[in-house]
């Protein structure tokens, strides 16, 4: 990889997106050697490699930010809003699941009383548990390279000896000038010096525990952060190489002032026939957020009797032997000390430490400078050895993230008609522009794919891990595509609010469940043909707002369901047919009335054949004969049958039955019950829409004669 | 209202009226008149337009009600909280009113959805009249009008330069008429009444002295006076008519306006009813009428295609008189009805034709009838038997019958004719007996039951078969014949005539239907099938005469079962069952509004119909002429004499719009004697998918030669670019 290529990108990308700066920096600085662009300040430096290719830089540097920067704003916007008012939870995502880590297994035999069972015994064991966690430290060993291998070292001296002592940092007090701190020695323990981790069994490092009880706060003093210090003293021969390799955790002491304080404190104390390493981890920071994590941590230690590089004069490049050195060859360099840090609780439980939480990783919680140094430490073995916990889970994951190679992910920015591009790798599976650790190669892809569509990424394999060809998506067009009815059924609703809410189903029922491709990496590999179709997401159903025909008005969705508009018998419908018929003035109101009761009985019912009538002539009476006795029509609904049985369209024998129950309804009906009359009259569908009053108090214009003729 | 009827009273006018004066004056009455009645159409409108506001208002408070319900968050939050508080200010420019100033808040842009004319949704045709006058003069934007100035001249010209609401001079409706004779009568009374010494009138107007003393306005309520003053029974002058007359000389002589205007009051008495109009049956003042005018009404406004009065579809429905008696129900019950039953006065008269032994179980049933009939039997024995020329057996009791009961008894008794029992269980109010006494009373004007109809000697099944077979034949050869024009079909009604060439069902090329007065057996009538399967495919004979099965013919295949359910055996019955497709309106991806289905359809399947206005051809070229210009139409052409308009009625389908590469297809069938257009999908469509047919090449199944035939629809489509363009298609 051009050495030149990468250096541009990280400095411009990192513009863009400042918070990736952070191990986006350190990302590419273990990548390649020649970078010396660790902050983004560090334009100096390439000002110093050619000042000819400058402009040329300036230009591409333009057109990259012409290309990248707007979406990648809107990504970052996106993603704090995200992290503010979710919209959905990324646990609940398919590709996702390995982010959820409640099992349903239990659900299936769950029980309503268990809650308060499992409540009860909560608060029982929060007691007991908090108190009986400890942090567990294993040692692996101390580790310094660069000691030549020498007889004696093999004779004299195997092991050195390690005191771990517990800071603790107190709120200032108002008399204080500045924080009280309180050193709790925890404990000490001889740790092999450059052991060969093949030889040693896993069961016989020596491990320190320190008690949880340490960590709750004192009465004395409210404690506002902990953090642990590793002092290893090596007695001997002192380390002529003259190797300065404080530059990275300079950087801490810039930031952080308590270390820095103790470590003067440690100074004078330490003795000087000795050589005496120190380093500092915070376990908890100020806002009492863990900073430990399960995992194994390789911590790069400082000689004590070195001066302090004054801080003006601080810059950021490691130098070794007069010679810039990025800051990860401290660890190939530099003393090291190797543990495995684990919280555990009672037996049973393996870990009670707290757990990550899935959008609270540490990068995205930019607030504090501190955790760019644990990040500094050993950032992607962290993410990668997260695994201590075992899981079936993880075992699974591990096949596909191959989790113990560092796995090297390198996007390559195409920009300019995909003529130019830029390269920024990075060590782990966060997403470069939501800060999410995927922690799966596939999920980070499918992420990337499915949230961020206006880029369109291409996977590509590379043997150190991943490539990921990122250019812009020229088809999106920010149309909408998720369920239209969020737009207008909740106005105000769908996009701002305060925490995922329960949609609007649309779909009831679930008919079928799509058969589901097994993940594989290679849908994410760039096709040949109609590139630009797949781009687009061709989405079949109802992804659109429908209207009501009549109003115009959005359909919500409740409304789906129900063809409202297509009624057999429209209201105006109803009206003009009472109307029709009472413009007749040749037609006494009896007839109007019982005509108008059977128009629109057959309206609503919509008979269409003859055979239908007898039957549709006896619910006739049973829907609107007690209207017809009420309104005394028996006579003309009579004639009504009669003049149906002359169309040969009814028997004489529904005639007679038909009668028959009337009689039965009028003998039903109760003497005095007209106030019941208006209910029935509207309950009756058949009997509604008798909008023009009974007796025909307008002259109507039309006759029957008129009809015929 | 009030100030504009009081009138205003000519005092000063002693003279005789002269001609002149009085044609003035008719004049100022009809403009009074006429200024009156706007007033009202205007109050009309008026309360019109507050009862729609007040049915919208209802309707917000409805919608208000529900999104207070709903768990609904201010558009504003902490996201896009606006950063400065606009103030909104209005400044009256009037010292006395203050500033009024509000928070400007700005809400969220709502996509506006393309333009949507309204009209009326229907689920079936609506046949409409043509129209004499152009309702409207359309207003399609300037530029329209400036370009195509002679277009809206060239519209009126189609309507014989006749505007709705065009008729300020010369125009007189019977209504204005009376109204204004009744107003003109008022002055020459009040004149009366001021020149009462003067003694020079004319004879004329002598008489009309009697009715000059009115007790109220009779210009109000010309009715009531005309009532109150019954006795007094006055005319109004000749003059008057004369000067109506002359004033509106196209509305005839004075003497056909006398004549006119005679008609028009008589007709208007209080009470009265219409010559034509029997009163109500179950009304107090019921009269004792005919079976014919009993059940007038009933008759002529009853669609037997409908089956319903006055329908909205076929505009001459015959009248039954014609209809035969399909089967002869059993008309006669065999036992009697009760204690009162007319059998025993008939057994007693009549020994020939009821068995003895009936009689004889009869007084084991009762031994108290026994006793009566035994008494009647004797009686009986004694005089005439014959049963045609009936006698009171016993003395009548005398019973009224009131004028319902009569007409009902005769109403029923052609009906059911001797069945005496079922007669007096229905009219309910007399006993069989005494109808049975009724009846012999009327027996001079009742018809005998008829009988077993001459015309058509029975036939047997096997030759039905036959029939039904050369059928068949028929249809192929119909369809070999290729016929250019589709004719409407009309029930034909040729009595004593077989369906030979004159029959207008033959003429036209359209089978008799089961509404035609041709006898069922008619050589012309389409059998239907006998399929056992969907009727999809050209197997079926009512499938490849592209009609739809009859639920009365066909009764094989299920078109004439589940009425309730949707699923029918039968698939070539969805129009007649309206089975059609759940369809979704929303913005189209083509242009304007387009249709989109709610669930997939198979190929073939139906999916809607197409509905709307039923107008004659003319009235579709006057329509068209207009809807090109908005270039906008939803003309639909139905057969050679009517189109589908389904402009301003229809249903959602309207809004499918045109492709060339569609999914449905039309297709124009005979559904039980009437022309209906179906939509069909052409192809298995998706969910959600857009509609489209094929404007131009609508049912070549059946009526591919036809000149301009089933589209004279032009339908436009918007291009991207903009422009407009129109697919015309003729023939």
């Amino acid at each position: 990889m051009p050495g030149k290529a990468s250096r541009l990108d990280c400095s411009s990308f990192s513009c863009l997106y400042p918070e990736l700066s952070h191990s986006g920096r350190i990302m590419s600085g273990a990548s390649c050697k020649a970078n010396g662009a660790v902050y983004p300040a560090s334009s100096v430096m390439m000002n110093s490699v050619k000042k000819p290719k400058m402009e040329q830089i300036q230009a591409d540097h333009e057109l990259f930010l012409q290309a990248f920067e707007k979406p990648t704003q809107i990504y970052r916007f996106l993603r704090t809003r995200n992290l503010i008012a979710p919209i959905f939870l990324h646990r609940t995502l398919t590709f996702m699941s390995h982010r959820n880590t409640r099992t349903n297994a239990k659900r299936k035999t769950f029980k309503v009383d268990d809650m308060l069972q499992r409540v009860e015994k909560m608060k029982g064991d929060q007691e007991s548990q908090s108190l009986s966690s400890h942090l567990q430290l294993t040692f692996t060993g101390f580790f310094h390279k660069d000691e030549k291998p020498s007889q004696n070292s093999e004779n004299e001296q195997n092991s050195v000896s390690l005191e771990v002592l517990l800071v603790k940092v107190c709120h200032k007090k108002r008399k204080d000038v500045s924080c009280p701190i309180k050193q709790v020695p925890t404990g000490k323990k001889q740790v092999p010096l450059n052991p060969d981790s093949n030889q040693t069994k896993p069961g016989s490092y020596p491990s320190l525990l320190v008690s949880s009880n340490e960590f709750e706060p004192s009465n004395s003093h409210m404690v506002k952060s902990y953090s642990l210090l590793f002092r290893v003293s090596r007695t001997g021969r002192r380390d002529t190489n003259g190797l300065v390799n404080g530059e990275a955790n300079e950087n801490i002491d810039v930031t952080e002032t308590p270390s820095r304080k103790k470590r003067s404190s440690s100074h004078r104390e330490d003795g000087e026939t000795t050589e005496t390493y120190v380093a500092q981890m915070t376990v908890f920071d100020k806002n009492r957020r863990l900073q430990l994590l399960d995992g194994e941590y390789e911590v790069s230690m400082q000689g004590m009797e070195d001066n302090p590089v004054s801080k003006k004069r601080a810059t950021w490049e490691t130098i070794l032997d007069g010679k810039r050195l990025p800051p990860f060859e401290t660890f190939s360099q530099g003393p090291t000390l190797q543990f495995t840090l684990r919280w555990t609780g009672d037996a049973s439980d393996k870990s009670t430490a707290p757990v990550a939480k899935p959008l609270a990783t540490r990068n995205s919680d930019s607030s504090s400078p501190m955790e760019t140094r644990t990040s500094t430490l050993r950032a992607a073995p962290v993410a990668v050895k997260d695994s201590v916990s075992t899981d079936v889970q993880m075992r699974r994951e591990q096949v596909l993230c191959e989790p113990r190679q560092k796995l090297r992910i390198f996007y390559q920015f195409l920009y300019n008609n995909n003529t130019r591009q830029q390269t920024e790798a990075r060590d782990d599976l966060h997403c470069p522009w939501c800060t999410l650790n995927c922690r799966k190669l596939y999920s980070l892809l499918k992420h990337l794919k499915l949230s961020h569509s206006r880029f369109i990424f291409n996977y590509v394999p590379h043997p150190k891990g991943a490539r990921i060809d990122v250019s812009i998506n020229e088809c999106y067009d920010g149309s909408y595509v998720g369920n239209p009815q969020d737009i207008h059924s909740q106005p105000g609703f769908a996009f701002s609010r305060n925490g995922p809410v329960k949609r609007t189903a649309v779909t009831h029922i679930l008919v079928c469940r799509p058969k589901r491709t097994k993940p594989s990496l290679s849908e994410f590999l760039e096709s040949e043909d109609g590139e630009l179709e797949q781009q687009r997401t061709y989405v079949s159903g109802h992804n659109r707002l429908y209207f009501h025909s009549d109003s115009c008005m959005p359909l919500r969705p409740q409304e789906m369901d129900i063809d409202s508009e297509d009624e057999r018998d429209p209201e105006w419908l109803r009206e003009k047919t009472a109307t029709q018929l009472e413009e007749f003035t040749d037609v006494n109101e009896g007839e109007k009335e019982v005509m108008k009761l059977w128009n629109l009985h057959v309206m609503k019912h919509g008979f269409i054949a003859d055979n239908q009538m007898n039957q549709a002539s006896m619910l006739f009476v049973e829907n609107c004969g007690a209207y017809i006795a009420r309104r005394n029509l028996c006579r003309n609904f009579l004639l009504h049958l009669v003049s149906m049985h002359d169309f040969n369209l009814v028997s004489v024998a529904t005639i007679d039955r038909a009668m028959v129950r009337l009689r039965q309804i009028q003998e039903e009906l109760p003497a005095a019950e007209e106030e019941q009359q208006d209910q029935t009259l509207t309950m009756g569908g058949a009997c509604n829409g008798t909008a023009v009053t009974s007796s025909g108090g307008k002259q109507g214009k039309r006759t029957k004669s008129g009809v015929t003729d | 209202m009030e100030g504009a009827s009081t009138p205003v009273p000519l005092h000063s006018q002693k003279k005789t009226m002269t001609a002149y004066e009085l044609r003035r004056r008719v004049k100022s009455e009809y403009m009074r008149l006429r200024q009156l009645k706007r007033f009202r159409r205007a109050d009309e409108v008026k309360s019109m337009f507050n009862t729609n506001r007040q049915k919208i208002m209802e309707r917000t408070d409805i919608l208000n009600q529900e999104w207070k319900t709903r768990r609904i968050q201010p558009i504003i939050s902490v996201l896009t909280l606006p950063v400065v508080c606009v103030q909104c200010t209005v400044d009256s420019g009037f010292s006395e009113f203050s500033k009024q100033v509000i928070p400007l808040k700005t809400l969220n842009a709502v996509a506006s959805v393309p333009v949507m004319y309204s009209w009326s949704p229907l689920q079936q045709n609506f046949m409409v009249e043509d129209e004499t006058v152009l309702h409207n003069i359309p207003y399609m934007g300037d530029e329209i009008l400036d370009q195509d100035g002679t277009f809206i001249e060239e519209l009126i010209k189609n309507y014989d330069g006749k505007v709705h609401g065009d008729r300020e001079c010369g125009f007189i409706n019977d209504e204005i008429f009376v109204e204004l004779v009744s107003a003109l009568t008022q002055y020459s009374d009040n004149e009366d009444d001021d020149e009462e010494e003067e003694q020079d009138f004319k004879v004329d107007k002598m008489e009309l002295c009697d009715g000059k003393e009115h007790p109220e306005d009779p210009r109000k309520d010309p009715l009531i006076s005309r009532t109150n003053n019954d006795s007094t029974k006055k005319f109004p002058s000749d003059k008057i008519f004369e000067a109506i007359s002359s004033m509106f000389p196209d509305k005839g002589s004075t003497e056909e306006l006398k004549e006119k205007y005679k008609e028009l009051t008589e007709q208007q008495l209080p009470g009265a009813l219409p010559p034509e109009c029997t009163p109500n049956i179950d009304g107090p003042n019921a009269r004792s009428v005919q079976r014919e005018q009993s059940l007038h009404s009933f008759h002529t406004l009853f669609c037997r295609r409908c089956f319903k009065y006055d329908c909205f579809l076929h505009p001459f429905h015959a009248t039954p008189n014609t209809y035969k008696r399909k089967n002869m129900e059993n008309l006669v019950d065999s036992k009697p009805c009760g204690i009162d039953c007319y059998m025993y006065l008939v057994q007693v008269s009549s020994h020939v034709t009821q068995p003895s032994f009936s009689f004889i179980q009869f007084h084991f049933l009762n031994f108290h009838s026994f006793v009566l009939v035994f008494i009647m039997f004797a009686e009986g024995n004694s005089r005439c038997q014959t049963p045609v020329k009936m006698k009171l057996t016993c003395d009548p009791e005398a019973v009224d019958w009131s004028g319902a009961e009569a007409s009902l008894f005769r109403v029923l008794i052609g009906t059911y004719y001797d069945n005496y029992c079922a007669i007096a269980r229905l009219i309910g109010t007399k006993t069989c007996r005494q109808v049975y006494e009724f009846r012999v009373k009327e027996s001079s004007i009742i018809a005998r039951a008829p009988a077993e109809d001459e015309d058509t000697p029975p036939r047997k099944k096997k030759r039905k078969h036959r029939l039904w077979a050369t059928h068949c034949r028929k249809i192929q050869l119909k369809k070999d014949g290729s016929s250019n024009h589709v004719y409407n079909y009309q029930p034909c009604d040729h009595p004593r005539q077989p369906c030979d060439s004159s029959c207008p069902c033959v003429t036209a090329q359209n089978f008799c239907e089961k509404f035609c007065q041709c006898s069922s057996e008619c050589q012309n009538r389409f059998p239907g099938c006998r399929c056992k399967a969907q009727c999809n495919t050209k197997q079926c004979p009512c499938y490849l005469a592209v009609r739809e099965c009859d639920p009365d013919l066909c009764l094989t295949c299920g078109a004439a079962e589940h009425w309730d359910s949707k699923n029918v055996s039968c698939k070539n019955c969805s129009i007649q069952r309206g089975a059609k497709k759940h369809l979704l309106l929303a913005p189209s991806d083509v242009a304007g509004w387009g249709i989109f289905i709610k669930e997939p359809v198979q190929k073939n399947e139906f999916i809607s119909e197409y509905c709307g206005e039923i107008i004659s051809q003319d009235e579709a070229d006057r329509r068209g002429k207009v809807y090109d210009k908005y270039m906008c139409s939803f003309l639909f052409n139905l057969n050679n004499d009517f189109v589908v308009d389904a402009t301003r009625k229809g249903n959602k389908i309207r809004f499918a719009n045109h492709s060339v590469n569609p999914n449905c297809y039309a297709k124009v069938m005979m559904v039980n004697g009437d022309h209906r257009i179906g939509i069909f999908a052409k192809r298995a469509i998706q969910t959600g998918e857009e509609l489209f047919f094929d404007y131009r090449s609508v049912t070549r199944e059946r009526l591919h030669n036809t000149r301009f035939i089933l589209f004279i629809h032009i339908k436009h489509i918007m291009h991207d670019t903009g422009r407009l363009q129109s697919h015309i298609l003729i023939g």
